[in-house]
């Protein structure tokens, strides 16, 4: 029932009333069994605006108007007539059983609309949710969505380990209501409960917000103060529409989701700069730095200087560690953005290989680097940018875990329908942990945390740029302190059976 | 080199790049720089003040740089080398399609810069001068009579081999492209491939290069093209 009380009643009898009087001015000779048809009207009206009850209340008050009115003897409720008995008490039946219909129909078509509202709600809700970036921004969007569907007061409270700004969130909220969500928050609180306000004016209802261990937060709603009947009605209605927003926070995980959402963020905003300006700024002042040094090493004045040259030398050295580090993040953002197209063409292995240790011959200096190259190589079809660039991280790897002046040994040969370049050094090796972890970004063993400088970056890029061309990186190590070994394998070109250079 | 001073022409708006590339040019001896820091000064010195050697920054405030390459080529042959940030390998191969001689990415030294200088002024006054022998540190290769020496003994290449080295010899010091060498080397043939040429340059390192396996004479520029350097010591140039 949508209205309460009285007023429906009301409404269906003076509809009735309005029918009769309808009906006594087309003319008093009305046939009896007309007369019954057009009192069918009022009660559907009632049934379909107002109900059950109503309903019932029309039939029986049209039946009793008609006979009344219409069924000799007028202005008498007394029937002569067996049939016209019978033609009321039918009308009657009829007009229970249409009113009941019409009014189930007028239920349904209300769940209907409600399910279309709350299915509203529930898209506009998850369309708030994809686009928060903040803790606050999906707070709001909760207790918006709740204060939506229940058309009451409600107050959403992350727990602290989510956020630490709740309080703008719930300053809605009484201060009691704050302070029993508060200890709701902690591991061992209550699941659920429902606390009146000093005064008696309202009722709350709190729920927590769970997902496998953590609290996520608490959901007060104000569920107001109406007799106990209608308060445990809502009570039921607002706990089944708790649980169920509860699993839906749980199965969005809102934790994961706000991590998320901040490292996409972060991403955007990385590649964004980078794509657009921050590469070019950051390499224009370096290009200035590296030029002006490298002019200063020529000048004969510098050069026979035993002081000033050391410092130009270090200068152009810096420079190059700047840029090769603006060159790793170029890359990890192009990894990142999944933005990497790479152009598969038929490429030397040996340039390859001599092209990234050419590029690395800085990071190089401190080892003995043997590379050594199969006799009868086949062409491999490749990026070969990208594959350089992936041998090149691995290289500065290698010259990274492992001491200086050891050998670093690259080892590039024939495999059935592919091409292995494997880089070992005698460094210090990697454990079976640390390997499972190594597709990673940002993942740094911890043991060299402290002592290897880097961002984790390299081995991340070089195995998205491995991959990007068809190929695979294998990581080996006999165990602590025994090296490691990388390979690289790479798709074989399949070759035309003319080659081309049989020009004698 | 036909004159005493080459005029170069530096086309970059950037005061800081500008003035150690002037100043290291003008150490290096041979060279006297003018500077333009936007394309509408650069054209205008381009065409009055007759460049032996136009260094282009494709950043530039007014105009894009390609734009200012593709209008200087339009009617003159003046070598150009640009200047970019943008390390892009399909950058590079339009550029040079476009007519650049050579391109250098940014940040380099000054001695990258000057090396690619020269092997475009070479190039340009070679053409006229027609000097029929090109020096690359052990190699001699007579142009009109088709011969090559290495260490001063002759070596027998085959037609495609020496032809591949004809055009690199041609550009010394300079990168060709593989579409630039597929062209010259396989003219009128229907199929077109990077296959062959990657083979016939896998074929001349064996027959030419100390150690065929570290080439430093007939050097690749990753998915650019290839570049015969005029010295072997110039492999490391970073």
């Amino acid at each position: 029932m949508i209205l309460g009380g009285g007023l429906p009643l009301a409404m269906s009898l003076a509809l009735v009333g309005a029918a009769t009087i309808g009906l006594l001015l087309i003319g008093r000779f009305f046939p009896a069994n007309l007369a019954t048809i057009v009192y069918l009207i009022p009660v559907m009206v009632a049934a379909s605006w107002w109900g059950t009850w109503p309903a019932i209340v029309a039939a029986i008050a049209s039946a009793a108007a008609a006979d009344f009115f219409f069924f000799p003897p007028y202005y008498s409720f007394r029937l002569d007539d067996t049939q016209a008995a019978i033609d009321l008490l039918l009308f009657l039946l009829v007009a229970l059983v249409s009113g009941d219909l019409a009014s189930r129909l007028r239920r349904e078509t209300e769940t209907l609309r409600r399910r279309e509202d709350e299915l509203q709600y529930l898209y506009g809700f998850s369309r708030r949710l994809a686009a928060c970036h903040t803790a606050s921004d999906l707070a709001e969007a909760i207790q918006d969505y709740l204060s939506e569907s229940f058309g009451r007061h409600t107050a959403f409270f992350l727990s602290a380990s989510t956020t630490a700004s709740q309080a703008t969130i719930a300053e809605a909220a009484p201060a009691f209501i704050q302070n029993k969500a508060a200890a709701m928050m902690k591991p061992d609180g209550e699941q659920s409960c429902v606390i009146a306000d000093e005064t008696g004016k309202s009722l709350w209802l709190l729920r927590t917000v769970v997902s496998a261990e953590t609290v996520h937060g608490v959901i007060a709603v104000d569920i107001g103060v109406e007799p106990r009947a209608a308060v445990d009605e809502r009570t039921r209605r607002v706990e089944a529409i708790l649980s169920e927003a509860s699993q839906t926070l749980q199965r969005l995980d809102i934790g994961g989701a706000m991590q998320e959402a901040s490292h996409r963020l972060k991403d955007q905003l990385l590649r964004d700069a980078f794509h657009g300006n921050l590469s070019h700024e950051l390499r224009s002042p370096l290009a200035a730095i590296k030029g002006s040094a490298s002019v200063l090493e020529t000048m004969p004045s510098i050069k026979d200087e035993n002081q000033a040259f050391p410092l130009v030398s270090t200068i152009t050295g810096e420079a190059a560690r700047l840029d090769s580090f603006i060159g790793n993040l170029l890359h990890a953002t192009r990894v990142s953005a999944s933005d990497i197209r790479p152009h598969l063409s038929c490429a030397d292995p040996r340039d390859i290989v001599n092209a990234a240790i050419v590029r690395r011959s800085r990071q190089l200096a401190a080892h003995d680097v043997k590379v050594s190259f199969d006799r009868d190589l086949p062409m491999v079809n490749v990026d070969s940018a990208l594959v350089e660039e992936a041998c090149g991280q691995l290289l500065e790897n290698a010259a990274k875990y492992s001491p200086q002046g050891s050998t670093i040994s690259v080892t590039v040969s024939p495999e059935a329908g592919c091409v292995s370049i494997a880089i070992s050094d005698r460094g210090v090796g990697i454990t079976a942990d640390e390997r499972a972890q190594l597709g990673q970004r940002s993942f740094r063993g911890e043991r060299h945390r402290d002592i290897v400088p880097g961002a984790g970056l390299g081995f991340w890029i070089a195995s998205t740029f491995v991959s990007a061309n068809n190929g695979s990186i294998e990581i080996v190590s006999e165990g602590l302190g025994c090296g490691t070994t990388a390979s690289i394998t790479l798709p074989e070109a399949i070759l035309d059976e003319d080659t081309g250079s049989n020009d004698e | 080199m036909s004159k005493p001073t080459n005029l170069v022409l530096l086309i970059d708006d950037e005061p800081k790049i500008r003035r150690f590339i002037r100043a290291g040019f003008e150490l290096h001896g041979g060279f006297t720089v003018q500077e333009a820091e936007d394309a509408a000064e650069g054209l205008q010195a381009a065409t009055f003040n007759a460049p032996d050697l136009i260094i282009l920054d494709l950043a530039l405030p007014d105009r894009r740089g390609n734009e200012v390459l593709d209008l200087v080529r339009s009617w003159s042959n003046v070598p150009i080398i640009i200047l970019s940030v943008e390390a892009n390998e399909e950058e590079k191969v339009r550029l040079l399609e476009a007519g650049a001689d050579d391109y250098v990415v940014k940040p380099f030294g000054i001695a990258e810069l000057i090396a690619r200088s020269h092997a475009a002024l070479r190039r340009y006054f070679k053409s006229e001068k027609e000097n029929p022998v090109v020096v690359a540190g052990p190699l001699s290769i007579d142009l009109v009579n088709r011969t090559v020496l290495l260490n001063n003994n002759q070596i027998k290449l085959t037609r495609k081999q020496y032809r591949l080295l004809h055009v690199l010899a041609t550009h010394l010091g300079l990168v060709v492209t593989h579409d630039q060498l597929l062209d010259d080397i396989w003219s009128g043939s229907v199929r077109k491939n990077i296959q062959y040429l990657r083979i016939l340059v896998r074929d001349l390192r064996q027959i030419i290069e100390p150690d065929p396996n570290h080439p430093r004479l007939l050097v690749t520029e990753s998915g650019v093209g290839y570049r015969l350097q005029s010295r072997i010591e110039d492999i490391t140039l970073s």
